[in-house]
């Protein structure tokens, strides 16, 4: 998801590296202000890990391999504002060191993984602790797995929205193809992150930031973050998600640039994104996400069920209470 | 003359509330060099860092540990940690900068030295430990022996008049080894060699002192003690090879 | 994996330049190629053969160009590759898939002549904040000794049976991840009370 140099126009650019670094600097204020002095080498050597784990090949279909992208894992072992801090550095250094993603782009990445996709994570990892009522070992990972797949998917679409807005590439195309594209790598990220939270869990829990109750986000910082993913998925996703299914098409002309009336070269498979059965797009695409979720949710209680036998499940982790 | 470190009924408890360290008293005098010697867990690394008083993490009010007859505490810790020179027993994770230059320079910055001066320092701490013009090279891409004499430099460029070295020589080769003994046995002051190596202790150390569970089981010359084998064996050691055939008092 | 040893003599004249003008100058070089506005292809002409020219003047060798490039065209032609059902393909596509290709090519030329602890002191005189600048200098130097140890892991458990099972192979892949976490951690509070003894508040 690391988008290169030229596929974003200089508006959708820098609107970007706008809500990124305003995010960045969010988090640089919340990690000011609650790390202490012998915590700040590791989030030096947090970044060192998250890269060199991102490095692993994990097997998958056929000869193929998968690889970690390990935002939520920081989110949930370090807390989310150090998470953004490391995921931001882990990008700066893929394209300052290896030209792994654009210069320009940065701001986009950023924006994506960094904070769309640590901050819906780590909302989604609270959130689902907070359903199951739990604070055991299985709850976490579990949250943990979820959280890897919400996160993954919601980065996908903000870079889909950015593509768009770029007028790279359109929506319709765009934003179903990345979706379940990621939908399916997500499975794969959720997995990987539920499993490695599980094997900190068992050695040494304290280390898990998620894994105590609370102390985590200040109001300060949780309503930061959340108002830059709305307004993200405002400046983003919003123009193309609303129920008029021409809303790119009026952008295009009041943008001047809908008089190329070429053909594109290959037809959609869909046209006009219209389905049979659905009443309108939006809703059919709303309704669709909400079914993938409910069955990522389920299938992650499943696996962390599964892979946590229940004397350990219900133990209660170092830093919860008694 | 005040001894160069002086510890008098030092006690350490880990967070956990186990014992750690108990009741340990011993002194070491100008310009001698001591080993501290004991099995894995017998607490060697814990004490060290004792001296520049990295441990414990809040001071006591009564002081436990004088370094040239200064006693450790609160106000005197910036000048006690300067006076007294640690090196880890891992290199990797004593040199964290991008450089050579830059992580020999990190500790005489911290004291405020810049510029030529600075330079001329860091030139003379990396001759010192014999690793002359290494200046631009990249920790990462050093060998183990390069890294250890690196790190001493990054130690000596400090200006310590105490040395404390963590198992200096555990993962070098036979000839890092001797070339290390050599080096350390050139330099000049008081200093503390916790460490498994045996042999070292025997060639570079006037006397010796024995941990086993945080507690100080014995302490004297070096010789004799390290050749009384039952001592040796009751405390996780060994005679050393270089003693087996000699006459503890010859 | 990683860039080339910035320890051994180099006399090129890119190499020779000050970070800021390398820095600087790849920021100029990128951003005008992506203000470039499609359709107008003889534009593009021109970025495209500034970098062409300086890369003589770099050394960068083809090997270093093909190993990076490979894994760049993959996400280029990936997302260009949406842009072909556009109303307006071809431009669109053209346009995306060149500007990327320079911009790639110019960042190799800065990552080729300029180690990265340089450009981080470019960043930090750009007021990058301090606590940025610390993790990215941790980062970078502690980033082979992590790869080192994972390879070692891997190496370990490989050694005690080879199998084809992912179910296998992920849960050794986890729990070595999560071994590289709890060493990293470990790792990290050594390195502050190495940083403390030398004086570090």
């Amino acid at each position: 998801m690391h988008l290169p140099d030229g596929f974003l126009d200089a508006k959708t650019a820098l609107l970007s590296y706008g809500v990124a670094a305003a995010g960045v600097s969010i988090a640089l204020r919340q990690v000011r202000s609650a790390l202490k002095p012998r915590e700040v080498p590791l989030l030096g050597l947090s970044a060192a890990f998250v890269f060199a784990a991102q490095m692993l090949n994990f097997p998958v279909l056929g000869g193929t391999s998968g690889h970690l992208v390990g935002g939520v894992l920081a989110a949930v072992l370090l807390g989310p504002s150090a998470a953004v801090l490391v995921i931001t550095c882990v990008l700066m250094v893929q394209c300052l060191m290896f030209a792994d993603g654009g210069l320009s782009a940065l701001g986009a990445n950023v924006f994506n993984m960094g904070i769309l996709g640590v901050g819906s994570g780590y909302a989604a990892f609270r959130a689902a602790k907070w359903l199951v009522r739990s604070e055991d070992i299985r709850a976490t990972v579990f949250a943990s797995a979820f959280a890897g797949w919400c996160g993954t998917v919601l980065a996908s679409i903000g870079c889909a929205g950015q593509l768009a807005l770029s007028g790279t590439a359109p929506w319709s195309v765009a934003f179903p193809a990345m979706a379940s594209i990621h939908m399916l790598i997500g499975v794969g990220e959720g997995l990987a992150t539920g499993l490695v939270v599980l094997a900190v869990l068992r050695v040494r829990p304290t280390l898990v930031a998620g894994a105590g109750h609370g102390a985590g986000e200040g109001r300060f910082g949780v309503v930061g973050y959340g108002l830059l993913i709305v307004l993200g998925l405002v400046l983003f996703v919003a123009p193309f998600a609303c129920p008029w299914p021409d809303g790119l098409e009026n952008v295009a002309r009041t943008l001047g640039f809908s008089h190329r009336a070429v053909d594109p070269l290959i037809h959609a498979p869909i046209p006009e994104y219209h389905l049979p059965w659905a009443v309108s797009p939006a809703l059919a695409t709303a309704f669709a996400g909400c079914v993938g979720t409910g069955v990522v949710f389920v299938a992650a209680y499943a696996m962390a069920r599964l892979l946590v036998p229940a004397f350990e499940g219900g133990k209660k982790d170092a830093t919860s209470g008694n | 003359m005040k001894p160069a470190v002086a510890i008098k009924s030092l006690s350490y408890r880990y967070d956990g509330g186990s014992p750690a360290l108990d009741d340990i008293s011993f002194t070491v005098e100008q310009d001698e060099t001591i080993a501290l010697l004991g099995p894995n867990g017998a607490g060697k690394s814990t004490l060290l860092l004792h001296f520049n008083g990295l441990l414990p993490e809040k001071l006591p009010a009564d002081p436990v540990i004088w370094i040239d007859g200064e006693p450790l505490a609160k106000e005197t810790l910036a000048g006690i940690r300067q006076k007294v020179g640690l090196l880890f027993q891992d290199p990797d994770d004593q040199l964290i900068s991008a450089t050579v230059f830059e992580d020999v320079a990190f500790g005489p910055r911290q004291l405020g030295v810049e510029g030529a001066i600075l330079r001329s320092v860091v030139e003379h701490s990396l001759s010192l430990a014999g690793v002359a013009g290494f200046e631009h090279r990249e920790p990462h891409r050093l060998s183990q022996g390069e890294k250890r004499r690196v790190c001493l430099a990054g130690v000596l460029a400090c200006k310590p008049r105490v040395l404390v070295l963590d198992e200096p020589t555990s993962d070098l080769d036979p000839r890092g080894r001797r070339e290390f003994k050599a080096l350390l046995r050139s330099l000049p002051g008081a200093k503390i060699i916790a460490t498994h190596d045996l042999e070292l202790a025997v060639d570079l150390c006037s006397r010796a002192v024995i941990l086993d569970q945080g507690k100080l089981v014995a302490a004297g010359p070096t010789i004799p003690l390290l050749s009384n084998e039952e001592l040796m064996l009751a405390h996780g050691l060994e005679k050393p090879h270089s003693l087996l055939h000699r006459h503890p008092h010859s | 994996m990683l860039p080339p040893a910035t320890d051994s003599p180099r006399v090129t004249t890119l190499h020779r330049l000050s970070p800021t003008v390398k820095l600087g100058g790849a920021l100029l070089i990128i951003l005008t190629t992506v203000l470039l506005p499609r359709g107008v292809s003889w534009a593009y002409a021109m970025p495209a053969a500034l970098v062409f020219l300086l890369w003589p003047l770099s050394g960068m060798t083809f090997v270093y160009i093909w190993r990076r490039m490979l894994l760049a065209e993959f996400f280029i032609v990936g997302f260009a590759l949406f842009s072909l059902f556009h109303e307006a393909a071809r431009p669109v596509f053209f346009s995306a898939f060149a500007k990327s290709n320079i911009c790639v090519f110019t960042l190799l030329l800065l990552t080729w002549t300029t180690p990265f602890h340089l450009i981080l002191n470019e960043l930090r005189r750009w007021r990058l904040p301090g606590i940025m600048v610390t993790t990215l200098a941790l980062m970078v130097r502690y980033l082979p000794v992590l790869v080192e140890e994972s390879s070692r892991m891997q190496r370990a458990r490989a050694s005690r049976g080879f199998t084809r099972r992912k179910g296998v192979a992920w849960s050794n892949l986890t729990m070595i991840i999560g071994q590289l976490f709890i060493r990293s951690a470990d790792r990290a509070e050594r390195i502050y009370l190495a940083m403390c003894a030398r004086g570090w508040k």
